[in-house]
């Protein structure tokens, strides 16, 4: 045993010869050598320039396993006992890189392709083309718009959530079956609330809301015919299913204060809106932060209920970008413009979303 | 088989495959006797069709699954003919096909049961959603992952299958089984075939009909002594309405009901039931693209005029509320088969449905007619006006058919099941039946059209005559308006879904505005499928 090295956290020093060292590079190249050349076969063979008679691309799946395995046997041939911890990260990490990184890759390569699934020549590289287009497409950017109005409706969610989630966190009667009874929208599958309350609850005709507009004087409900009213009521829809969701989070924040502290602030004389904003609001802002920024993320994602509800209409005005690049890509089986769409859209919520946290972050930092 | 046969075998509670045996066996018998297998069904055929629209029988309700394998099992008839029982053991194919209004697919199920039963086969089932089926279609062509054996598809596509050699040719003998000679005329060649081959069993003959409440029309109604010939008077019709109340419903009238949402690119076809009559010039079959450039021509001054009749009424308040939101399938079966609105273009099942469906509370006050005309028509070669009264039917997705893949080509005992298969679908009698009960189907055979089995079966003489006869008419009319077979022709309808969304929504500041964003739309996505190919396919097609 070496009486050198890192003893503070190494429990067993392996002495690696440099043969050994030398086996696992070759273990290492000799297993990417392979996958090399079964790739650029394969590439050969799908471009029609060689026959090797390969039907599918499995060939190179199985030569990136082999290269998988011998990268991990690598690490403990030539790292010793330091090889075996990574060897609780690395498998993960190659299968993060075999589903996330290369699906990426290739996805890159489509978004710049004219790739229309009717067209006989199949798909063609063409540059920044779909960039260009993408930049002077109206229907993009009027989507684009209309997230930005998605994503503010979060604030009077989060509103609602907080309410909500303070009278289910006071002394009320039937707490447990209130609790459980906000949390059922959440339950719903969005499709399930566009059909149950899209496109039944609210039908013109006989829909029960209809027959309750008509009820209280209102001659003829409609809750998609103009502009405002349509992206009201979807944001009404998706804020029905998912203000559970922030309630339950903010409901559990709120159960982590601890007593002596909102105690404390009585004994001090502050009353309960002065408590609120003096004690509670400020020790929730982390649960509320997280909160809103996971619902940002769930609300950039929003289409189901669109697709299913308007179709994005009436002329536009509530559509998603989600459910544009779906109709982009199903109905009109524009693939290569429809990946760059998502892309773009991928890279904006990457971005924004990193500016959330920071900001979130800079927020949250104790000041005094 | 013959129906008393049949009736004595089920009231024995035989199962079925024992059922069929028997039925075999009588056969064998028949032939010892001297009485061949062959002309039992002959003399059982007109019975088959007279017991087969008594399933479950008209005012009886909605068929169901049980139903459905009723008709299957005695209309195999000519199945028996040419094939052995048990002949494909073993045998499995995928069927992709549509499951609208839990129709189409569900329908072929029932139906092919007893086939399967009878022959030995076994079929797996891809069931789509309509607004699925096309990127589901496409991206199977585009990856090369064809993953099924038969495929209910509409003649649209033929661009994008037959045009890449992914169809089996059909045998003749499956044209003899299923009596093709029979289909009316706009189904035979140039529509019925692709570059002179048959590839399609034909299930349905589509093209859309005007369907209109009889108490809005008529001395003292409401909308009106006549109905409607024309577009100018459905407008005018539809705008009168305004104030008015139903007199079914005693909710409020309304007039056309024109889908103002898409609908998958289906959506397109309804705006195409008014341009057709403006744009649908006799001297030339086309309409919606110049055919030696592939221009479009839907924003020529007569398509312009058909989005700015929609815009009109719009303007007037005519729709009902929230007209924005409603899709074709709202307009025929939420509204109009429900009591709202009062003229309709769709497909011929509102017919069907109008008498059968449990949703329909309009079954008695509901008339039929063709595709209403224009006062005045649009010459594209001349670029002016005529002044001449035009009518154009639309032959809106020419019908589904069912097609059998190239993937079964090389293995002759699957071929002969995949034809078989579809061969019973596309049955002279069963497509009686489903003619006459909701199937998502219209007639679509000169057999078809004999009034006298409709009213046997209990059908009203005058309905029945009023609802078929706008089929006929529509079907042989000299002008009909028959859309191009061309690869991603529904690319071209879901942008201008998407255009005209803009447009009805005022964000457009004209029609002509509107029809121009749509040109411009279909210029690019002609460039990018490639115009040369389009423009040579879309000839075909057309049979220019």
């Amino acid at each position: 045993m070496s009486g050198q090295g890192d003893l503070l956290h190494v429990v067993t020093a392996d002495n690696i010869t440099p043969a050994r060292l030398r086996l696992s590079k070759a273990v290492v190249w000799g297993a990417a050598a392979i996958l090399a050349l079964v790739a650029l076969l394969q590439a050969l063979n799908a471009n029609g320039q060689i026959d090797l008679g390969f039907t599918n691309w499995r060939p190179t799946l199985y030569a990136f396993i082999l290269w998988s395995v011998a990268l991990c046997w690598a690490q403990v041939l030539g790292k010793g006992e330091y090889g075996k911890r990574s060897l609780f990260v690395l498998p993960a990490a190659l299968f993060v890189v075999s589903m996330v990184v290369f699906p990426l890759i290739f996805g890159l390569g489509i978004a710049f392709s004219d790739w229309n699934l009717a067209s006989p020549t199949g798909r063609k590289f063409n540059g920044l083309d779909n960039i260009r287009q993408m930049w002077g497409d109206p229907f993009f950017w009027n989507a684009l718009k209309n997230m930005v109005w998605y994503v503010l409706a979060i604030l009077p969610e989060y509103a609602i959530a907080f309410g909500l989630a303070l009278l289910l966190n006071a002394q009320i009667r039937a707490r447990k079956f209130f609790r459980v009874a906000f949390l059922m929208p959440l339950m719903l599958s969005p499709v399930a609330v566009s059909w149950m309350i899209g496109k039944s609850m609210l039908e013109v005709r006989f829909g029960p809301i209809s027959r309750l507009a008509r009820e209280v004087g209102i001659d003829n409900p409609a809750f998609f015919s103009s502009p405002e009213i349509a992206r009201f009521m979807i944001m009404a829809m998706d804020a029905w299913t998912y203000i559970p969701f922030m309630m339950i989070m903010i409901l559990a924040g709120l159960q982590a204060i601890p007593k002596e502290l909102t105690e404390a602030a009585k004994v001090d004389g502050a009353g309960s809106w002065r408590g609120f904003w003096e004690v509670t609001f400020p020790l929730m802002l982390p649960v509320s932060i997280t909160a809103i920024l996971i619902r940002i993320i769930f609300k950039l994602k929003l289409a189901d209920i669109i697709i299913n509800v308007t179709s994005g209409g009436p002329g536009g005005a509530t559509d998603s970008v989600t459910s544009f690049i779906f109709r982009e890509y199903r109905d009109r089986s524009n693939v290569g413009y429809g990946t760059l769409l998502a892309m773009v859209y991928l890279v904006i919520i990457v971005i924004a979303m990193t500016i959330l946290m920071k900001l979130a972050d800079r927020w949250m930092r104790p000041k005094f | 088989m013959k129906v008393g046969l049949y009736n004595a075998v089920t009231g024995a509670m035989m199962n079925r495959r024992r059922m069929l045996q028997g039925a075999a066996s009588v056969g064998a018998l028949g032939a010892m006797g001297g009485l061949t297998a062959n002309s039992a069904q002959a003399g059982g055929h007109s019975n088959v069709r007279a017991e087969i629209l008594k399933i479950p029988g008209v005012g009886m309700g909605s068929p169901t699954d049980a139903d459905w394998q009723k008709v299957g099992e005695m209309c195999l008839g000519p199945t028996m003919e040419n094939v052995a029982e048990g002949e494909f053991e073993g045998v499995e194919l995928t069927f992709m096909g549509l499951n609208n209004q839990n129709l189409h697919n569900f329908l072929f199920r029932g139906f092919l049961k007893p086939w399967e039963a009878y022959t030995g086969a076994k079929i797996n089932w891809i069931d789509l959603a309509q607004a699925d089926y096309n990127a589901r279609l496409q991206q199977s062509i585009a990856t090369g992952t064809v993953d099924f054996d038969i495929i209910e598809m509409g003649a649209p596509f033929e661009g994008d299958t037959a045009g890449r050699g992914l169809l089996d040719e059909m045998p003749d003998w499956v044209k003899t089984q299923i009596d093709a000679d029979d289909l009316v005329g706009y189904l035979q060649e140039p529509v019925g075939t692709w570059d002179g081959k048959s590839y399609r069993v034909t299930i349905d003959g589509d093209c859309h009909t005007f369907a209109y409440r009889t108490d809005y029309f008529g001395e003292g109604a409401i909308g009106g002594a006549e109905v409607p010939s024309t577009w100018q008077e459905v407008n005018a019709v539809s705008k009168a309405l305004i104030g008015q109340e139903d007199p079914l419903t005693g909710l409020p009238a309304h007039g056309y009901l024109d889908p103002l949402k898409g609908w998958g690119g289906f959506g397109m076809y309804f705006i195409s039931n008014r341009a057709a009559a403006y744009v649908k010039h006799p001297d030339s079959p086309a309409w919606l693209f110049e055919p030696d450039t592939m221009k479009p021509m839907v924003n020529n001054p007569g398509w312009v005029q058909a989005i700015q009749d929609v815009m009109d009424l719009i303007e007037a308040g005519a729709y009902p509320a929230d007209q924005i939101n409603a899709d074709p399938g709202t307009t025929a079966f939420s509204q109009f088969l429900a009591g709202t609105g009062s003229m309709l273009m769709w497909w011929g099942d509102v017919g069907s449905s109008a008498r059968t469906s449990d949703g329909s509370v309009v079954g008695d006050v509901v008339g039929f007619g063709i595709n209403p005309a224009s006062e005045r028509v649009y010459n594209s070669v001349t670029a002016s006006w005529e002044e001449t009264r035009n009518e154009a039917p639309q032959m809106a997705y020419i019908g589904w058919g069912i097609y059998v893949t190239a993937r079964v080509s090389g293995d002759e005992q699957k071929r002969k099941a995949a034809w078989s298969a579809a061969a019973h679908l596309g049955g002279k009698d069963l497509s009686l039946w489903t003619s006459a009960y909701p199937s998502g189907f219209q007639p679509y055979r000169n057999s078809h059209f004999q009034y006298d089995e409709w009213e046997e079966a209990g059908y009203d003489r005058a309905f029945v005559e009023d609802y078929l006869g706008s089929n006929a008419d529509s079907y042989n009319h000299p002008n009909a308006a028959i859309e191009p077979r061309i690869p991603g022709i529904f690319q071209y309808y879901s942008v201008a879904e998407d255009e005209l969304a803009k447009g009805f929504a005022g964000q457009y500041a004209s029609a002509q505005e509107t029809a121009d964003a749509i040109a411009a739309a279909w210029e690019a996505i002609t460039d990018q499928i490639g115009r040369d190919s389009q423009i040579a396919l879309y000839k075909a097609s057309l049979g220019m």
